[in-house]
């Protein structure tokens, strides 16, 4: 279906990636201002570490797909890319080309002062990170929100010339940030030799969990605020979110990947265990099937909202002439 | 430029003229024809479409040209690509509602019509308009009130391509027809196809 759009699989991708690492670098510098360095006496340093390594990665690995499909890269002018830089102008992929290597190299700044095997809150980079991590959280949200700018400047794609679309895409970039932060965790995770250690663990997935919970939320009312306005307009906008509404030719996809997967299934394994921390002030004790299954839920429906946004976008355009 | 449908006979010989103008590839056209045929038999109709870049008084693709390689030229309002420049980030091939842009696969670069710029900067009219046989269109400067152009538009009614999307236009069409697939819900049969290598309208 991808092969004959303008914009394909690497785009796809890129929007995807860029989210993670913008939303992991946001979710870790919040952590550190508020949760692992100073406000909650830096019980929450770890997934602050996670975050801040994870980030870059798939920041680069997404920017770098974006060049290789470049029609200038395709037809061999290999560094025709940095034309980029050689200029700004009010056009979103600009400010997104700058503010992307903003927050690239914020990001690698930001890891390396988390880099020393001993790092811990209050030691001699302690100055540093808080100051990266203050520049890391603008960067991170700019860079989540550009992406749906980048896609809803256009008045001839009716599909993605919608303001929710860029709220949507920062939603979904946190939370799928935060899936990536609490896959890591999980999987990293050794048995805890101390009982500090056991109910700072569970504390840390309760903050990434309850968050992400409350994120999953605002997501599901952004997708119903994008159909609703979408569908009770007239003429392109209409016709352009009836692919996703029922009978349209990619809603089985949205229905099943973007709403069960990515948001009803997470969302509702979250509640079971948010719930009777919050309401009850019980202890937080999730399994571990579900630290695995509710972040891998959340990455498959953030990537398939990426797919299916593009895609739509690209299939459907102007009604007449 | 000013098309007058009702004198195009769909012979493609525009297509062909700016196919050897400029070399285009394979499969990509500067310039194309849509056929469009509507109406239940007995009551049937095939109508041409010619089509090419509309070089728009708010060009789209210029606002979001991240590198500043398309431009709108200041002198003649022509809407240009600098093929250097262009990085074939294919953001205006996206942006532009009439879908006239493509990746030329040799430069890797966007590409377009440009009004014939080579020709018309020496006086002569674009490969087009020259060749076409019925006479279907005028090009010229419509700010000149003495010029040919200028008389049609001004005795003629006219209308632009999509005109919601805000572009304005500067290619203007007499007797367009703007049905298209989204109309069969009326009941009509209509069909639009192209001979490019998307067969449907975008």
């Amino acid at each position: 279906m991808v092969e004959h759009l303008n914009w394909g699989l690497p785009v796809i991708g890129y929007l995807f990636l860029a989210g993670v690492g913008a939303g992991a670098l946001t979710v870790s510098s919040s952590v550190l201002l508020r949760g692992g360095g100073g406000g909650f006496g830096g019980r929450h340093f770890k997934i602050a570490r996670y975050g801040a390594f994870i980030a870059p990665f798939p920041i680069m690995i997404g920017a770098a797909m974006l060049i290789l499909e470049l029609g200038s890269f395709e037809a061999g002018n290999y560094l025709r890319f940095l034309n980029l830089f050689t200029t700004i102008n009010l056009s979103p992929m600009s400010i997104g080309s700058w503010l992307l290597m903003g927050c690239l190299g914020a990001s690698l700044l930001y890891a390396y002062t988390f880099w020393p095997d001993g790092a811990e809150p209050g030691d001699e980079m302690e100055k540093y990170r808080r100051g990266l991590a203050w520049v890391c959280v603008p960067l991170g949200i700019s860079v989540a929100v550009y992406t749906g700018v980048l896609l809803g400047a256009m008045p001839a794609r009716p599909f993605w010339n919608s303001p929710v679309l860029p709220m949507l895409f920062l939603l979904s970039a946190i939370s799928t940030g935060i899936a990536v932060i609490m896959l890591t965790q999980t999987l990293l995770h050794k048995k805890s030799t101390t009982e500090e250690e056991h109910r700072t663990h569970h504390e840390s997935g309760y903050i990434l969990t309850a968050t992400d919970l409350m994120l999953i939320c605002f997501e599901v009312v952004g997708i119903f605020l994008f159909l609703m306005f979408a569908h009770l307009t007239v003429g392109d906008v209409k016709y352009a979110v009836s692919a996703i509404l029922p009978g349209g030719d990619m809603a089985s996809m949205f229905w099943f990947w973007v709403l069960l997967v990515g948001l009803v299934i997470p969302g509702a394994l979250e509640m079971i265990y948010v719930f009777p921390r919050l309401i009850n002030h019980r202890e937080f004790a999730a399994p571990a099937y579900v630290e695995y299954v509710v972040p891998v839920a959340i990455l498959a429906g953030g990537f398939m909202l990426r797919y299916i946004v593009v895609v739509v976008g690209q299939i459907t355009g102007p009604v007449g002439i | 430029m000013v098309i007058e449908t009702r004198r195009c006979s769909g012979c493609q010989a525009c297509s062909v003229a700016c196919k050897a103008e400029f070399d285009v590839p394979l499969g990509h056209t500067r310039s194309w024809v849509e056929t469009i045929e509507k109406g239940n038999y007995p009551a049937v109709s095939v109508n041409f479409l010619p089509r090419l870049c509309n070089h728009c008084r708010h060009p789209a693709c210029v606002d979001v040209c991240p590198t500043g390689a398309t431009f709108k030229r200041s002198a003649d309002g022509i809407v240009d690509i600098d093929p250097d420049v262009c990085i074939g980030c294919k953001y205006c091939l996206l942006a532009c509602p009439y879908d006239a842009r493509f990746i030329n696969p040799l430069t890797g670069s966007a590409d377009k019509c440009s009004f014939c710029l080579h020709r018309i900067s020496q006086g002569v009219e674009p490969s087009c308009v020259n060749t076409c046989p019925g006479k279907a269109r005028i090009f010229g400067d419509v700010n000149d009130p003495k010029s040919e152009i200028s008389r049609v538009l001004a005795t003629n009614p006219v209308s632009v391509l999509r005109p919601g999307m805000g572009t304005e236009p500067q290619v203007y069409y007499i007797a367009a027809d703007n049905y298209d697939e989204h109309f069969r819900e009326r009941g009509w049969h209509v069909n639009v196809a192209t001979h490019r290598r998307q067969k449907e309208r975008r």
